[in-house]
């Protein structure tokens, strides 16, 4: 075992190099810069064996990876907010031809204003792509779900592409102790890529061809299926990489103290750590508070929210980015996943744009949520914390 | 390879659903005679996209790849590093897009590409307007031309921009290979072609590809027409093998009036719009000559 | 509420049809919508157009499919399609024929409306365009609309496109075609081949439709399949080749765009492959001996 500390943008570029990518096609965007740079490093100093190519935009670095898997290898590409929304069409196509591309996203807010701190309004647009979504918490995370993500990705049941979204500067910029295992350890989990669709002439295979409705409707079913599918999948390698690694993460959720909860709060990202204190100092005062730690986004953990919500009076949501007039998205999802429970759903905004969450406001949530509990419905739906002249 | 002793085998099947007398096609089918069945294909959105291929049905007999319209050169470029990283250098990358993927938006992949000198063959067949989205100018539209976003109008009449020369973009580039080409030369044509196939590296070819739809012309008019292009001097064929140009054609300079009279697209033009193109046609000659000359050994 | 499907070629103006139909019907303060296939259909290539007609408001937003009136443009069409398939009990088929109704057969006995509306276009504007005769035809023959009220259509419809001079002729020919239509009852023929479709399940579809070719009961699927698309339907001129001319130059297999000429195993003369020629005329063009004529089919 290898510690040192690393940041979530080194991590990443480590991920991409043990799991033997052999096509990086990326551009570089403030934060998901230092990804690009390390892999470069790493390329030019002979560590990482593969074909990177530096692109002249987003846009061409996911066609370029669409093109290259279709032919027959593993890519791996990382961007960030502006760089994801210009790549957005060629989201949809990795997903529908079925590709299992890998792409670490440095969640940063997207125009306008221009900033470059952490907002999830980058990667929530691109819930409808067919993209699997997964939200880590801390560097090391950051690492392992590359690594898990092309098991994921790979997977004969699954063949659909994931990101792996993480914070910018609060993971991207920070460095922490990181396990940095290497190729030895990772080739005993992640095998050797074998492409399931090529484009070689001794077995020409037609990928994208112009299609009218008979066909569309059935693809995106297996799409779909294929999405489903996935939760199971990344349950199992979620157990495989815990046996081999000593990291179990949960799979699509984690829960922490739940178990006598009164009140969860549901979580995405980096504001899981700061909850993760919060619930620990409210159980000291004898409060029955509990965490949800929402890894995937999609594929969506709809049965194990309800589980949950079987068991608790109130569930608080919390988002980093607002579907306008409807309050986050992953509110929004778990009010469709929670749907006949009639217990308080509260949504809490904070952290937008990239503005710091502190133990205060994660305490404030769970006390709304402690109280929406008691009366057994909520006053507001929707909360912006900490937000200028708006009453929490 | 001259014309008779192509192979009989097509790659590019009959079948496909491409307008009657669409050149794109002649193109296509002769481009894959001489690429042979070693080669991977590139497609955007275009008129090609369409007609070669309908779901359950294609008309390539090659491994055949589409994904989106502005990114030929980026995906042809996935492509063919993908073939390195399989030790295949044994086999072709062809990008075939239309002028609108190519001059416009297709551009900066394109010059991307390029710029990297990425092993690929890309042809831009070039029909001077966006014909699958029905009939739209784009820049390698030329001045006057009638285009249901350039119509004859009753204030203006036809396209105001003159067409963009994207090869010599491309020969700015500095790629190994850069060509013109036009059918109504065929054994010109067959050469670039083969040429093209025989290098490494990043080459470009720009197909004139008649449209007898899109142009308002008879169905039969695309050879003739092709080769009163190249008389009138309305297209020049040259080419630039690692910066070395050559002009292939010295035009006749035969009044563009009788190539314009051919189309519909042109049927509105005014004598001062005529004479416009026209004197366009004698200042674009002597910036050829003088430019690619100078770059002649 | 009636609802109509008109069979044209890509080209014909089938669309303008249907949509100078529902103008018409308009102006008799009906509600009435047309539109085309939803497709992508090129020139020359069989397509379909569509119009409901109705008292109040139409909520179907569907194609057609169970037509109560079918319009014809093309003559040869009818020994293609089935331009019956999904005729409503009692309705009707009219077609631009020269035949009277009694003598057209069609792959069942039906109501039959019959016009010789090429020679009627020829006639009155001196160009073989149907669109509009066709539409008087179809006033007269099922008496749904005025002949007024189609000729204000095609004013409607045509005037903004072709131009008001031009429109006016064309509502002429449908007066034309109104006086000489005939209607009766058709002679039941040969039944058509019902074209087979390859339409597997969610299990079977291959994933992300990456196709390899393929054998399926529906014929063949996937790379180098496009050849089950017989495109020689489109054609409406044919080439007559002369042998004895024949220089066997090649040029004519060279520049077919639908590989349609095969040279012969001897390399010497050339033969057409007819279920893929388009009739677009580029061989004749382009031989240098006459040896090929294009004659109408």
């Amino acid at each position: 075992m290898v510690k040192r500390v690393v940041t979530g943008n080194y991590a990443a570029a480590h991920g991409a190099k043990i799991s033997r990518a052999e096509f990086v096609a990326a551009y570089p965007i403030t934060p998901q810069t230092f990804i690009v740079e390390h892999i470069s490093e790493f390329v030019n100093d002979g560590e990482m064996d593969c074909d990177f190519v530096r692109m002249e935009s987003e846009h061409s670095a996911m066609s370029a990876m669409v093109s290259a898997a279709a032919t027959g290898v593993r890519t791996f590409t990382a961007t960030a907010s502006q760089g994801l929304a210009l790549m957005h069409e060629i989201l949809f196509i990795g997903a529908a031809i079925r590709l299992p591309l890998v792409m670490p996203v440095v969640n940063r807010t997207v125009a306008a204003p221009i900033g470059i701190w952490a907002e999830y309004n980058d990667t929530m647009p691109q819930r409808d792509t067919g993209w699997m979504q997964v939200y880590v918490e801390d560097n090391q995370e950051v690492l392992d779900m590359v690594l898990q993500a092309y098991r994921i990705a790979e997977n004969r049941d699954v063949l659909l592409p994931m990101m792996v979204n993480l914070d910018a500067f609060i993971l991207s910029h920070t460095v922490e102790p990181v396990d940095l295992y290497g190729y030895e350890e990772a080739d005993k989990f992640l095998p050797k890529y074998e492409p399931h669709v090529h484009l070689l002439p001794e077995d020409p295979m037609a990928i994208g061809t112009f299609t009218p409705p008979e066909y569309i409707q059935e693809l995106r079913y297996q799409t779909d299926a294929a999405m489903e599918a996935s939760k199971k999948v990344i349950g199992e390698v979620n157990k495989e990489f815990a046996d081999l690694f000593g990291r179990d993460y949960g799979g699509l959720i984690e829960e922490y103290r739940t178990d006598d909860a009164e009140v969860v709060l549901v979580t995405l990202g980096t504001v899981t750590s700061t909850a993760r204190k919060v619930v620990d100092d409210l159980r000291e005062e004898g409060k029955a508070v509990g965490l949800v730690k929402l890894r995937f986004f999609r594929p969506y953990p709809t049965d194990e929210l309800r589980a949950i919500a079987d068991r608790v009076k109130a569930v608080g949501i919390y988002d980093r980015s607002i579907a306008f007039n409807n309050g986050g998205p992953s509110f929004i999802e778990a009010k469709s996943a929670l749907y006949g429970y009639t217990i308080p759903i509260v949504n809490f905004l904070a952290g937008i744009g990239g503005r710091d969450v502190f133990y205060s406001d994660v305490k404030l949530m769970f006390e709304t949520l402690l109280e929406a509990a008691s009366k057994g419905e909520a006053e507001k739906d929707v909360i912006w914390m900490s937000t200028r002249g708006v009453d929490a | 390879m001259n014309m008779k002793d192509l192979p009989d085998k097509e790659l590019f099947t009959s079948g496909h659903t491409a307008c009657p007398g669409c050149a794109a096609p002649i193109v296509v089918r002769n481009v894959m005679k001489i690429l042979g069945e070693k080669t991977l294909v590139y497609n955007p959105a275009c008129c090609l996209l369409v007609f070669g291929g309908t779901y359950p049905w294609v008309a390539w007999e090659v491994p055949y790849h589409h994904v989106a319209f502005e990114n030929t050169g980026a995906c042809a470029t996935g492509m063919t590093r993908a073939l390195k990283r399989m030790d295949r250098d044994d086999c072709t990358v062809l990008g075939m897009a239309g002028d609108g993927g190519t001059a416009d938006i297709g551009f900066q992949a394109l010059s991307g590409a390029a710029e990297r000198n990425e092993d690929i063959l890309y042809l831009m067949y070039d029909n001077e307007a966006y014909m699958n989205t029905g009939i739209q100018r784009s820049g390698a539209t030329p001045f006057g031309a009638w285009t249901t976003t350039t119509p004859a109008g009753k204030v203006i009449g036809g396209k105001e921009q003159f067409k963009k020369d994207v090869a010599q973009i491309m020969l700015a580039h500095a790629v190994p290979y850069v060509a013109t080409a036009n059918l109504a030369y065929p054994a010109d044509f067959l050469r670039k072609v083969e040429k093209a196939k025989n290098m490494k590296g990043f080459r470009f070819l720009q197909v004139y590809s008649p449209c007898p739809t899109g142009w308002r012309a008879d169905t039969d008019s695309a050879i003739k027409l092709s080769k009163m292009a190249v008389e009138t001097g309305l297209w020049t064929q040259w080419e630039a093998d690692h910066g070395v140009v050559k002009i292939n054609a010295k035009p006749k300079f035969t009044p563009i009036r009788d190539y314009l009279k051919l189309q519909g697209r042109f049927a509105h033009m005014t004598d001062e719009q005529i004479d416009v193109l026209q004197e366009w046609v004698k200042k674009k000659w002597e910036r050829d000559e003088k430019w690619l000359g100078a770059l002649s050994e | 509420m009636f609802e109509v499907r008109f069979h044209g070629r890509g080209g014909q103006g089938a669309v303008m049809a249907a949509q100078a139909l529902a103008s018409a019907a308009f102006r008799e303060d009906k509600y009435a919508v047309a539109f085309p296939f939803f497709g992508a259909e090129r020139r020359g290539a069989p397509v379909l157009a569509f119009a409901r007609v109705h008292d109040t408001k139409i909520y179907e937003k569907t194609q057609v499919y169970t037509p109560d009136y079918v319009v014809v443009l093309d003559d040869k069409l009818p020994q293609l399609v089935d331009v019956t398939a999904g005729l409503k009990e009692g309705g009707m088929v009219i077609l631009n024929t020269r035949e009277q109704p009694d003598e057209v057969e069609l792959p069942t006995a039906v109501r039959c409306g019959a016009v010789d509306a090429t020679g009627v276009a020829l006639e009155v504007f001196g160009q073989p365009i149907t669109n509009s005769a066709i539409l008087g035809a179809f006033a007269k023959a099922t008496g749904e609309l005025s002949i007024e009220a189609v000729e204000q259509g095609i004013r409607d419809i045509f005037g903004p496109r072709i131009g008001e001079k031009k429109a006016e002729k064309n509502a002429e020919a449908a007066r034309v075609a109104y006086e000489r239509t005939e209607a009766g009852t058709c002679k039941a023929g040969k039944a058509l081949d019902a074209s087979k479709k390859w339409l597997p399940d969610v299990h079977d579809q291959p994933m992300g439709l990456a196709t390899r070719k393929t054998e399926t009961e529906a014929g063949l699927v996937g790379i180098g399949s496009f050849c089950e698309n017989k495109t020689g339907s489109w054609r409406t001129f044919k080439p007559e080749y002369d042998a004895d001319k024949c220089i066997m130059c090649q040029q004519c297999w060279f520049y077919c765009p639908d590989a349609a000429i095969k040279r012969n195993d001897e390399r010497s003369l050339v033969s057409w492959d007819f279920d893929y020629c388009k009739g677009c005329g580029i061989c004749a063009s382009v031989c240098p001996v006459d040896a090929i004529k294009m004659e109408r089919e």
